[in-house]
């Protein structure tokens, strides 16, 4: 098809309509999943270890990560189009924050885990709702322009908040430990997976897939982590961390080289074309 | 095009995801001890001299807590202050493998260590304050423990 309207497919490549930009977010794809579910466990031991490793405490923990999102957001929400290490570095961020709500609603608030997973729930129903309404789509790969980005990040940061609620409330009501957690985390995603492949709504199926991955991350982390006593591999946080940090990097490394092969920037477009 | 694509993506994380479930559901049969020792420990109670809460093996962290408990009561502040954080860390990395074998006791623990640490990294420490919170401490140890 490129090579029969080689001028049709650039043209749309090069000048994007100027309220429909580039795509800024990634493809779903294995790699995706793969970064999203390590972002869990990476995102919440740094913050840890920040907190109570270098002794600098819940509160100024939380003014940091927060302001690290708040630099992060800008420059994704800047980037003219996906630009991997912009939109991981958010993501990873998102995750922090999204638990540090939770833990300061659950330990610093005392709400129960039952109330704030509900409310989470309904706040990422209005979310969709909202989106819904202003947009008439909630579709994940047309994030073209700035409102649609906001509610995807909205979104996403609300599934965070109440993918560690759910998690929580799994362990404490259920007793569920990470070994089992992951189990039953993982058969949920591969349940919806299997609901997805018999034509289940692709976005409904990937925001369920986006709010399970969350315990599951946590729970897969938690699995590396912990002592043998309690049934972990005994790695520690530290290994662990730099293990998953390393297979982020490698991944979005891999990220931005396919994407430079498969459509290379404008300004080196430019160059080259006639 | 695009479905040819998406859909050898999905077989990919199909598989992924089989071996993901499988890997865990391996990993799942070691940790068994998880569940049992809840019951071996309140089997066992009786028999054994130094009974397990239902937490589980409590004497790590409780014999830091008595450590730093005898480091106030020879009236150095600065030292338990230093020796409590090693309290802080390991409560804190254990959290995931202590919590779900009984939340309500590691809730009950959890607010003690912290009144701990409140009472020792308070501005202007007392020695009355960090005497109160650690005795509290420890006989919530204890209690718990004495319940298995």
């Amino acid at each position: 098809m490129n090579a029969t309207h080689p001028v049709d497919a650039s043209a749309m490549r090069r000048t994007p309509n100027p309220r429909e930009g580039w795509i800024k977010v990634p493809a779903i794809t294995l790699s995706f999943w793969i970064i999203k579910i390590m972002c869990t466990t990476v995102g919440e031991t740094g913050a840890d270890y920040l907190a109570v490793n270098a002794g600098l405490g819940q509160t100024v923990t939380r003014a940091m990560v927060g302001t690290l999102l708040a630099i992060a957001l800008f420059m994704q929400l800047r980037a003219v189009r996906y630009t991997p290490w912009k939109y991981w570095l958010a993501v990873v961020l998102v995750s922090v924050v999204g638990t540090q709500i939770t833990d300061l609603l659950t330990d610093g608030l005392g709400v129960s885990l039952y109330l704030s997973t509900t409310i989470f729930a309904l706040l990422l129903i209005a979310i969709f709702v909202v989106w819904w309404r202003v947009e008439r789509t909630l579709s994940i790969h047309d994030i073209k322009t700035r409102r649609r980005e906001l509610f995807y990040w909205a979104a996403i940061l609300c599934t965070f908040a109440m993918g560690t609620a759910a998690g929580d409330l799994a362990t404490e009501a259920l007793h569920l430990g990470f070994v089992r957690g992951a189990i039953a985390f993982g058969a949920l995603i591969a349940l919806t997976w299997w609901l997805f492949r018999l034509g289940g709504n692709a976005v409904a199926t990937f925001w369920i897939a986006y709010i399970l991955t969350r315990p599951f991350g946590a729970a897969l982390g938690d699995l590396l982590t912990q002592a043998k006593t309690y049934g972990g591999l005994g790695m520690g946080a530290m290994w662990t961390s730099a293990l998953f940090l390393t297979v982020i990097v490698a991944l979005v490394a891999l990220e931005h080289y396919t994407l430079q092969e498969a459509s290379p920037l404008p300004a080196a477009d430019a160059t080259t074309h006639p | 095009m695009n479905n040819v694509h998406t859909t050898s993506r999905h077989a990919t994380l199909s598989a992924l995801l089989a071996v993901m479930t499988l890997t865990l559901a391996t990993g799942c049969s070691p940790s068994a001890p998880q569940g049992s020792k809840q019951g071996s420990a309140a089997a066992s109670s009786t028999a054994v001299a130094t009974p397990a809460s239902a937490l589980g093996d409590l004497t790590p962290f409780r014999s830091i807590a008595a450590d730093v408990a005898a480091i106030v009561d020879r009236g150095d502040l600065a030292g338990a202050k230093q020796r409590i954080k090693d309290l802080e860390v390991a409560w804190d990395s254990a959290e995931a493998g202590l919590k779900p074998r009984a939340a309500d006791d590691w809730h009950r623990l959890d607010g003690a260590i912290d009144r701990a640490l409140k009472a020792v990294r308070a501005d202007t420490p007392s020695v009355d304050d960090c005497k109160a919170a650690l005795g509290n401490l420890l006989r919530t140890f204890d209690a718990l423990s004495g319940k298995g």
